[in-house]
This record gives structure tokens, sequence and C-alpha cells, in this order.
């Protein structure tokens, strides 16, 4: 929402899990709306994140055994869904983060070679 | 990929607590929405908009629902299950039409299980034994057909030639009934086999060996291998057998083996014993069949080839008569279905046709049930179901109706098929004693599941089409009022009803020509009186029976006895009764005909003892009948059939000519000079559909002492006897005086002639029955199909037969629109079928006898049965049209 001229990027799928991934190992347990604004705090709203489409994100994260979803109660007192990173979600974190920077280093290496050519 | 493991376990489970999941799922989506409305207003938006603000950052809550759904489970999955669980619903909601559906294709699906299962055993499964492909048997093939009969030459020539072909083997094509003396006497199936014949067959043993290579010749020890059920069930699976002796035909027999359970042959067999004779014969008489195994990596037609390149030699030595006869081999399992394949295929077609039309019946009924739920799906439509989403509900629901009818169908099946089993001729390859090896297996599961789902798909897509059809807002707006029914949809109705007609003709003139052949064959004079005429027969093995004298003295001593009985006019014996084996032989004529050299032609042979002309009321056309002083020491005689004196003897008298019979085929045949005293009456005693075979008979008491041994070793000798009485009265008496008068020798299988000439046309007279039935239902649908479009026509036309009324049609007008209409389409459907039939017909021109396959009464009276039904089903809904009250009709919406 801060401005309109700045590009808005569309998230691939793997991205947005490693992201949410990062989120909960940082900052701890939160529930969808939290991780959605989140989200676009960091990115400066440089992510155009329609907040619906986090979910499949939250199901696929579980059904992997990474999070863990619970009933609780937040501060003002209404019933919400808090999600936390489990130790599974732990070790794949390190791992996609690893894989995620080789992938990025590649090819800005192939990005660098291709201007010089 | 633990990952992938994980979700697809969640995936699955996510199916079963699916209501949990979603009621938690809108909780969540709730308190969202909460969060999101409460920055919204501190954005300072009004109350009303953040309601809808927050919506839109969601992007939609049933969106990020079906979002989430499509995430968290296999979409198609679970649609499918929805699916089904919908289509479950409406069936329960329509239970009279979910009844009248699965029904109809129970049936149909029930007959095809049924037919298919007999199918399956008989010409599917692989026969039981090692490699069963591999095993062929050699047969003879001619212009006039082919045999699978083999003479000793033709057996030395195959493993001389046949190099592709191991383990050849000799074995009886029919079983032997021989007299089991040990203890109390009884009749067993014993069939001859050379020494390789159990290692062709890979039989496995239980005890001792099987046959030596020594124990092929001529005059080496008499030794038996009993059948696992035989040693069982009569000497109590003594597992001391081996050594032992048992009693056949009152000869000691040594048992050298017993062959494990799962072994059976065709023939079946209790015992088996050596086939003994001299490989140097040359004996002509083809009385045995071979078979063999393919050599490893040698196909079936490189060893046809094979055989097809020692032609000439044999040609040279007398084995083919002429280039137009062959020696072919056939896979063993061909060979043994040959005769029941086409009939099968029949059945199977006749009964998929029934399918069809069931089928046709019950895709009415779901269109009709389509226009009634038009607005269902109208509606179902606006809030977002796609076409593709529809098309699947449709063919869930029908392909849900037609799996109903297969598990139905399929007990229904498994019953029919032994009904079907036990009306049938017996005569049917393969299926075990009273049917005991047809069963549902593998592959009949799967041809009915098969069919099932093919059915679903395609009566299905009929009314599935139809949602695809006119636009959302006319299906809306068509259900309201009741003007005329959609014409595409009338136009699909009457195709199916014209489809319908049009398979109904098909079906009923097959069996139509069926019906016509067998009371044609019914009618046939087989040239003989078969009324108050039994046989019962006798074999005769054995040192006593090595010479015709002492048959024949039996044979006239017997004769005496039974003249005695009260109730019996008179009796003959002979070992070739009517419907029985018979030889044929050549013979030169002596004299007038072709010199004394080589053969004037090939005959069918037999020996009777007198009375034999009496006994079955055959008249003697000219000359005489043999009589008592007929015998060994007596000039040699032989009578002719008419046939006979009209091929060789054209208009010349054939009485006082001279013949010899069987010259230059071996030693065993050996005749003397023979006279003609007289000509007898053709009969057609062989197949009821084939003309008269030239024929020449002579008395038993003159018989070579040769063929008598060979004769006897083969068929029984059976006992003719013409009778006052029941033929059952004085069977018993008969049986006694037989006993006594052979020493003992078991008697057996009282039949009478009506038996043997019913049970000679038995497989056509199943065809009939069967395809009758078939036909029968298949009107009665067709009956139902044309009522119900019709019915439903006249409901749907309701108002607009009003408004013809209040213009002034009378009530007969009325009537005659709506007969009209269906006679029309009943017609079109009529003229599709004949034209399909006409082109049908040739497949059935091998079933035929006395009727062509174009019989053109078949083809009208068809029609007129097919338009009296189709009128009788119209009149009905006719007759509701022109009764309707105008002023109620134009009340109708």
């Amino acid at each position: 929402m801060s401005s309109k001229d700045k590009k808005t990027h569309q998230v691939f799928q793997g991205t947005l899990d490693l992201i949410v991934l990062r989120n909960l190992a940082t900052i701890g347990p939160q529930h969808a709306y939290q991780i959605a604004t989140r989200l676009q705090q960091i990115s400066d709203g440089l992510l155009n994140l329609n907040q619906g489409t986090l979910y499949p994100a939250l199901v696929r994260l579980e059904q992997y055994g990474w999070i863990k979803g619970s009933w609780s109660k937040t501060e003002t007192g209404r019933e919400a869904r808090f999600y936390a990173i489990t130790a599974a979600g732990q070790k794949a974190l390190r791992a996609e983060t690893e894989h995620w920077r080789r992938t990025s280093q590649l090819i800005e290496r192939l990005l660098v070679e291709g201007t010089r050519a | 990929m633990i990952k992938h493991l994980a979700r697809a376990i969640a995936k699955i489970q996510g199916l079963f607590r699916n209501s949990r999941v979603e009621e938690e799922l809108a909780k969540e989506i709730a308190t969202h929405l909460l969060y999101l409305e409460d920055e919204f207003l501190r954005q300072g938006l009004s109350p009303l908009e953040i309601h809808r603000q927050a919506r839109l950052a969601c992007g939609g809550v049933e969106q990020v629902k079906q979002a989430h759904r499509e995430e968290r489970s296999f979409r198609w999955l679970s649609q499918s299950l929805q699916d089904i669980r919908h289509a479950c619903r409406s069936l329960l909601r329509s239970p009279g039409f979910s009844v009248a559906a699965i029904l109809t294709l129970a049936l149909g699906i029930g007959a095809n299980t049924a037919v298919f299962s007999v199918v399956n055993t008989v010409l599917l499964k692989p026969l039981s034994y090692p490699e069963p492909d591999r095993i062929v048997q050699f047969w003879l093939n001619s212009t006039e057909g082919s045999v699978p009969g083999a003479s000793i030459p033709d057996l030395r020539f195959w493993m001389q030639h046949a190099e592709a072909v191991d383990d050849i083997s000799a074995y009886d094509l029919g079983e032997a009934v021989l007299g089991l003396t040990s203890g109390i006497p009884e009749e067993v199936h014993g069939v001859h086999v050379t020494s390789n014949y159990f290692r062709l067959f890979g039989a496995p043993l239980v005890l001792g060996r099987t046959f030596g290579a020594d124990e092929d010749r001529a005059g080496s020890g008499k030794v038996v291998v009993l059948s696992y059920w035989l040693w069982k069930r009569r000497f109590g699976g003594d597992p001391k057998i081996v050594g032992k002796a048992i009693s056949l035909e009152k000869e000691p027999y040594t048992v050298v083996g017993v062959t494990g359970e799962s072994f059976r042959t065709d023939p079946e067999a209790d015992l088996w014993i050596p086939f003994q004779f001299n490989l140097n014969s040359d004996n002509q008489l083809h009385y045995f069949g071979a078979v063999g195994r393919l050599k490893p990596g040698l196909s079936l037609s490189q060893a046809n080839a094979q055989l097809r390149s020692a032609a000439q030699a044999a040609q040279r030595q007398g084995l083919l008569p002429d280039p137009e006869y062959a020696f072919v081999l056939e896979p063993l399992r061909d060979a043994i279905v040959r005769d029941a394949r086409a009939s099968l295929l029949l059945m199977q077609a006749a009964v998929g046709l029934v399918l069809l039309i069931a089928c046709a019946n019950v895709a009415n009924l779901l269109l009709g049930r389509a226009t009634v739920r038009k607005r269902e799906f109208a509606i179902r439509a606006a809030i977002g179901a796609g076409r593709g989403r529809l098309f699947r509900q449709f063919a869930t629901e029908s392909v849900l109706l037609s799996t109903c009818g297969a598990g139905v169908g399929l007990g229904m099946g498994s019953l029919g098929v032994h009904a079907l089993l036990s009306i049938s001729p017996g005569n049917i390859p393969r299926i075990g004693v009273g049917g005991a090896s047809v069963g549902i297996d593998w592959r009949v599961l799967m041809f009915t599941l098969g069919i099932s789902l093919l059915v679903g798909i395609v009566f299905g897509i009929v009314p599935a089409l139809r949602a695809w059809g006119p636009s959302l807002s006319q299906s809306l707006n068509e259900g309201n009022q009741r003007l005329g029914s959609g014409s595409s949809q009338s136009t699909m109705r009457s195709l199916i009803v014209l489809s319908e007609v049009s398979l109904s003709v098909v079906l009923l003139i097959g069996a139509a020509l069926l019906i016509r052949t067998f009371v044609a064959l019914r009618s046939v004079n087989p040239g003989f009186d078969r009324h108050n005429v039994f046989l019962m027969e006798m074999s005769l093995h054995g040192s006593q029976f090595a010479t015709t004298a002492n048959v024949a003295r039996l044979v006239e001593d017997t004769r005496q006895r039974l003249a005695g009985i009260a109730g019996v006019e008179i009796a003959a014996a002979t070992c070739s009764p009517p419907f029985g084996n018979r030889m044929g032989l050549p013979f030169a004529a002596i004299g007038t005909l072709s010199g004394n050299s080589g053969s004037t032609g090939d005959a069918e042979w037999m020996s009777v003892s007198p009375g034999y002309f009496a006994v079955l009321r055959i008249p003697v056309v000219r000359g005489r009948d043999f009589n008592e002083p007929d015998g060994k020491g007596a000039p040699g005689v032989v009578l002719i059939n008419e046939t006979m004196a009209k091929s060789y003897w054209a208009g010349k008298d054939p009485i006082g000519q001279a013949i010899e019979i069987g010259r230059g085929i071996g030693p065993d045949f050996e005749d003397r000079p023979r006279r003609i005293i007289g000509i007898v009456a053709d009969t057609r005693d062989h197949d009821l559909s084939q003309p008269p075979q030239p024929t020449m008979i002579i008395p038993l008491a003159q018989e070579p002492d040769g063929m008598t041994r060979l004769g006897l070793q083969f068929d029984p000798i059976f006992w003719l006897i013409r009778t006052r009485l029941e033929p059952h009265q004085v069977a018993v008496n008969v049986s006694e005086q037989l006993r006594e008068a052979s020493g003992g020798l078991p008697a057996g299988r009282v039949r009478t002639m009506d038996e043997i000439l019913s049970h000679s046309i038995a497989r056509q007279n199943f065809s009939m029955l069967l395809l009758g039935v078939f036909a029968m239902a298949v009107l009665a649908l067709t009956a139902i199909g044309i009522y119900g479009v019709m019915a439903y026509s006249v409901t749907q036309r309701t108002h607009e037969i009003g408004v013809r009324m209040a213009l002034g049609a009378d009530r007969a007008r009325i009537r005659n629109l709506v007969v009209g209409k269906g006679m029309l389409t009943a017609g079109l459907g009529v003229i599709v079928g004949l034209a399909a039939a006409a082109f049908l017909a040739r497949f059935l021109a091998g079933f035929l006898f006395g009727v062509r396959a174009w019989d053109p009464m078949v083809f009208i009276a068809v029609p007129v049965l097919l338009a009296l039904v189709a009128l009788f089903a119209l009149w009905i809904p006719a007759r509701r049209a022109a009764r309707l009250d105008p002023i109620e009709a134009l009340r109708v919406e």
C-alpha cells in the first residue's frame, strides 16, 4: 500500500513456504492474520499477497509435518489457530535455505556471465 | 521424499474427517476477517465498508475455502466421493426408478455373465497341462472337411517326417467303456495311449510309473495306469496297489502306476491301457488320434510348413489319396473346442444384443429423469458447477446404477449358468461333469466389471449430453411450462426406440431361423421307425471274442433268448447302430466295373445280425434281407443302400454283382468277394441334416476275424430291441437275459431310439431354446421401451392435446396421432433391423437346415410380429390421450 509505482511481485509456491517457515522460526507461533501482516511488513509491500493464498501454503506445510496448528486465545481474547514450527520443520528450513542460497547464487552467476558475454 | 508420503497420508485422512476440518477452517477464516475488519476500522472506513474490504483483502471467503480444500485433499477423489454420495442420495430418492433400472441391467449383465463364464471355460482357459499352447494335434484335411483320425502308417510317417514335433503319441479319440470285473462289475472309461502320452501331457504321478516304450509293442504285457479318482474310489487309495492285478473284461491287468489328482485328459479317463500295435503294420484304418509337442523354438507355422513339404512323400506312400488332402497340425485346444466354438460365439453375440436393449431401456428411463431434473441441474449450474462437473455427476449416477446391476447380475449369472448347463445337450467340451469346471474366475469378474463400466458410460452419456444442451436460462424457464418437450429430447428418445426395435428384429429373425431349422430337423424322415425301439450296449473284450464265430454264436443265442421275453417283438445286434461310429472302407466291383484292379470307391461299412432291418423297419427295396443261413460257411453276401446303388450302378441292376471290400488296406481287412443280394432303403442315421451316404452292409457272421477284433476293441456291441410294450417295462428282463447269455458281462445304457434321435439334434434344440428365450426377453423389453416413450410423450403433450381438442379434433384423431407417431418410429426401426439382419444372416448360415438365411417367411413374419407388439404397447398411452378431458388438459401447465 505504500506506493503504487513500486512493482509488486507474485511469489512462487516454494518461496512462500520458505518465507512462512523462516518467519515462524524467528518470531514463534502466530496465527494466519499475523503471518500475513508480517509478510507484508517485511516485504515493504513488495509482495502482492492476497491474504487468502496463505491458507493453501499453511495446509501444505502442516501436511508435510513441518508446522503444527493449535487453537488458543489471542491477547484480545479471540479464538485463533496458532501455527508453530516443528523439529522436522526446523530441519527442512535449514535444508531449504541452503538449497535456495545455492540456487540463487547459481542464477546470479549465470546472469552476470550473461551480461559479460 | 518423506514429505510427499506424509502429505499423501494426511490427504487420505482428510477424506474421512472432512466436516471437522471444514468447521475449523470456517472458524479460522472468521477470526482472520475480524482482524482485517479491525484494521480497516483503524484506517477510518465506514462500518458498512469494512465488511466488504475485509473479504476483498482475503480474496473471497468461498474462494479461500475452495483453495484450501483443493490443497488439502485429492481433488478428484474427494469430488468423486462427493459425486457418489450425491448419486446414492438421488437414486434413493426415486426407488421405483432405481429398482427398475438395476433389475433391467442385472438381467442383461447376468445373462452375459452366465454365457461368458461358459465361453471362458471352453474357449479361453488354457488347458491344464504344462505349456499347453505347444501341444498340437494331427488332422487330415480335405475338401470335404477335416478329421482328427490317424492310422498306423500315418503315425509312422509323422514320426519320420514331422521333425518339429516331439513326443508324438496315439490315443483313442473316444473313450472305451470297459467292464471292471474285480469285485462288483462296473463300467469304467478307459483310453488306449502310447507310452509317451504321459510325458507329452506332463502327467504327475502319485505312485509307480507310466508305460515304457517296450509296452507299446503288440503282444507285450497287460498293464494299466489308474487315475487318482478311480484309485481313491474303487481301491480305497491302496498305497500298495502297484504290482497288483485288477480284472478288466475278466482279464488280469497289472497296475503299474497312479496319476496325480490334477491330471485330467480329454477324453476323460478312469484308467489308461497301452496302445499296443505293430508300428510296421499297413493297416490304413483311421482309428485313433495323434498329438505331439512342438520342439522348443519352433512355431506352429514352421511345423506345418514341414508337413506340407513332406506331402509328396505321403502321397507316394498312399497316405494322402490326392493333392487335395493334407496333414495339418492344430493346437490341441482349438481341436477340442472346434464344434462348440461357433455356437458359443453365436450365444455370446445374441446375449450381447439383449444387454444392448436393456441399456437402451435404462437410457430411456434416465432420459425421462433428466427432463424432470432439468431445473435441478440448471440451479446447480447457476451456483457454479461447470458443465464438466455436471457431466461427471450424470456419469457417476449411471455407473453407480450399472455397478449395482452388475452386482445383482453376477449373482444371477452364477445361478443362471447352472440352469443354462442343465438344459444344455451335454456335448460342450471342457466343462466337466455337469458343468463342474464352469465358475466365476478373474476373467469372468473382469468381464462383468468391464461391461458394467462400459454400459454405465454408454447409457449415461445420452442424458449427460442433454445436460450440455440448451442454455441455462432456457432450462430454468422451460421447467415452468410443459408446452411440448424439447424437440432434441424427443428425437433422442425416438432414436433409442428405433434402435431397440431394430435390435429386436435382428434377434427375432435369428431365433425364428433357428426355430425353423429345428422344426425342419424334427420333420426329417430318418428312414427308419424310431418308435418302440431301445438299445443296450455291452463291451466284448478278451480272447473269448477273438473270432467272429464266437461272437456270432453269442449273438444268435442272445437273439433267441430275447425273442422269448414277453413284450419283445424282435432283436438284433450290430457294432454300428444309428448315430454310432461307422467305418468307411474302399470296395472294388468285380467284373463289370473298372476291371479287377484298384478300388471303385469308398462307402460306409457295417455288419449286422439278422433282424436288424426288421427292428428298425427299414424296407428292403429289392432282393432279399439276410437270414440265418447267411453264415460263415455260406457264400459271401452284401446289401447296399439306394444311394450306393444310384452312385455306382446308375441305370444298371446291381443285384447279382460281386464286390470285394477293403482290398489292399491291410491283412485285417482281407475279405472274400461278396454278391449283392438286395438294396435297402436309405436312412439318415449319422446326422439328420446330412444326405444319406453310400453304405454296404454285411452279415455279422461273415465278418473277417481281424475286423471283428478291431471293431470290438473300440466299440461295444449294441443290442437293438423292438418291443410291443413301453421299452422300460422290458428293459430289466432284457438285461438279465443279456447277462446270462454272455456269462455275466454287464450290459448298460438303456437308450430308446427316440432319445438317440433327440440327442442328435440336441445342440440345435439348445441354440433354438436359448435364442428363443433371449428373443422373448428382448420383445418384452422393446414393448416396455415403446410404451414408456409414448406414455411420456402423451404426458408432455397434454396441453397441446387439449388445444387440439378445443379446436375440434375428435378422440379417434387424437388416438391416431399418438399411434401414428409411435408406429412411424417402430416402422423405421423395423427397416433398419431388416437391413442389419439381412447382412448378419449369412453368419447364421452354418447353423441352418431346411431354411435359407434369407427365408422370406421369417423376414415377413418378424416385422408383422413386432408391429403387433408395438401397436399393443402404443394402445394404452393412445387411449389415455384420447380420453383426456380437454378442459383439464388445458389447465395443465
